[in-house]
């Protein structure tokens, strides 16, 4: 008859090699830890492009998304982005209508706020990378025009931001 | 009497559950401010109103400004400046998608992946299965603008293989130049010179090479050089080499620092944003877009 081994039944439990994995785990969160936070974060159905800039933008600003179905101003979906590869004309009537509503609004803020309301407003425009140059300049058009002159592109930090 | 040997006791492991606690209260913390993909911004300036009293008479052309733009088609990259224009960089367009379900890298030319689409099927993984039809454009990593030779417009041209530092994967990252600051580079063989150039061999260890980047000139390590491969130069690196020469040569002008990047309507944004950085990397900190005829 096989003998079975009898193991002894206060054989201590150990913590050791988890300890190892969770010290692991630990130091690779900390490294990617982003202590600021994000002021942009992604819209759905995009796709960034990539570069290697790493400017991080300084405040919270104004978000206009173009994908591939619509232009989003603020999570609300204003026109088609096919209308506005269709239309002749750079300044986007509906997009311009919902940005100077904004503007005037940022404007009523810091006068309200004893701030200097002249000053050019800032927009951060998140562009699908696949989006024709056409809707890209029509909405870059518009946000000059309703005073947002301050236009920046929102990308995806090469290699995740490593050096 | 015999002296009974005391067997050396095993030292008591320390009690490791308060840390484990700690640990699994910290994790998920820092989880949730974790950033895996970063995103930052690239600042763009729109074209500036002049001050200019505007008559009939249009303004004699500044002959100290550079007035440079760079100007992108569907074939070819151009440097515009002073009213003249350098030789064109003509590419190829490559697609390189990832492929969701073997998350590997496959590259087709768009003309190919079209030609699936509309025969109902979606670009072919390295695993044999199809991408999505419908959402395949999502599933593109990277648009590569492969650098052509051509001999006359009407010539098909042959694709310019050059050595690469590797980031992995197969893929290239910085573009070598040798002592005379040009690239380690041949055009390919076969129809369209899609074929590497056997002629072309990998810089070995102790060879002085370069990249576009400042005062990068050094001697291959071994295990640099063991990584290096072979790759379809880039058109951006091309174009990026062009430009450092320029902003280095007209350093004193006042505009030094301006270029426009004129595109076609349909040209893809991503294009314009690996031109813009491209431009940034030469010195040119101040970068407008306009669009071409337009």
């Amino acid at each position: 008859m096989r003998k079975t081994r009898k193991y002894s039944e206060d054989v201590p439990f150990s913590l050791t090699s988890m300890m190892d994995m969770m010290t692991i785990i630990l130091v690779f969160m900390i490294k990617n830890i982003d202590a600021e936070g994000q002021l942009v974060t992604q819209a759905e159905n995009l796709v960034l492009p990539n570069s290697t800039s790493k400017i991080q933008p300084k405040e919270v600003s104004l978000t206009v998304v173009v994908d591939n179905g619509f232009v989003v101003v603020d999570n609300e979906k204003i026109v088609p982005t096919a209308d506005v590869l269709a239309q002749d004309s750079l300044l986007v009537e509906k997009v311009n209508t919902v940005l100077q509503d904004r503007r005037q609004i940022e404007k009523d803020h810091a006068l309200a706020n004893n701030l200097p309301a002249d000053e050019a407003g800032h927009i951060i425009v998140q562009i699908d990378k696949n989006i024709p140059y056409d809707a890209m300049y029509k909405v870059m058009a518009t946000c000059g025009f309703s005073g947002y002159t301050n236009i920046a592109f929102a990308v995806m930090m090469k290699n995740g931001g490593e050096e | 009497m015999a002296k009974e040997i005391k067997k050396p006791k095993k030292p008591d492991e320390p009690d490791l559950l308060p840390a484990m606690g700690l640990f699994t209260i910290l994790i998920p913390m820092l989880l949730s401010m974790t950033a895996f993909q970063k995103l930052a911004i690239v600042e763009v300036n729109l074209p500036e109103r002049s001050n200019m009293i505007m008559d009939d008479t249009p303004p004699e052309p500044d002959q100290q400004a550079l007035n440079l733009s760079l100007a992108v088609t569907t074939d070819y990259l151009v440097i515009g400046a002073r009213g003249g224009f350098q030789p064109n960089v003509y590419f190829k367009e490559m697609w390189t998608f990832r492929c969701k379900t073997d998350a590997k890298l496959i590259t087709y030319a768009p003309e190919d992946v079209k030609a699936a689409v509309e025969s109902g099927h979606g670009p072919k993984c390295q695993d044999g299965s199809e991408m999505d039809v419908e959402k395949y454009i999502y599933d593109i990593e990277t648009i590569e603008l492969w650098a052509i030779q051509k001999e006359s417009e009407e010539d098909p041209g042959r694709v310019i293989w050059g050595m690469y530092s590797s980031q992995g994967e197969g893929r290239p990252d910085s573009a070598y130049l040798d002592g005379a600051n040009n690239f380690l580079a041949l055009p390919g063989e076969g129809p369209l010179g899609l074929q590497k150039p056997a002629a072309l061999k990998l810089p070995s260890a102790g060879t002085r090479v370069s990249t576009l980047s400042e005062n990068s000139e050094r001697a291959l390590k071994p295990d640099a050089a063991a990584s290096n491969i072979i790759y379809a130069l880039s058109a951006y690196d091309v174009i990026a080499k062009d430009l450092i020469a320029i902003h280095t040569q007209f350093i004193d002008l006042e505009d030094v620092d301006n270029i426009i990047i004129v595109a076609n309507d349909d040209t893809q944004f991503d294009k314009i944003i690996q031109l813009m950085d491209r431009a940034k990397e030469a010195g040119f900190t101040k970068i407008n877009l306009a669009k071409l005829g337009g």
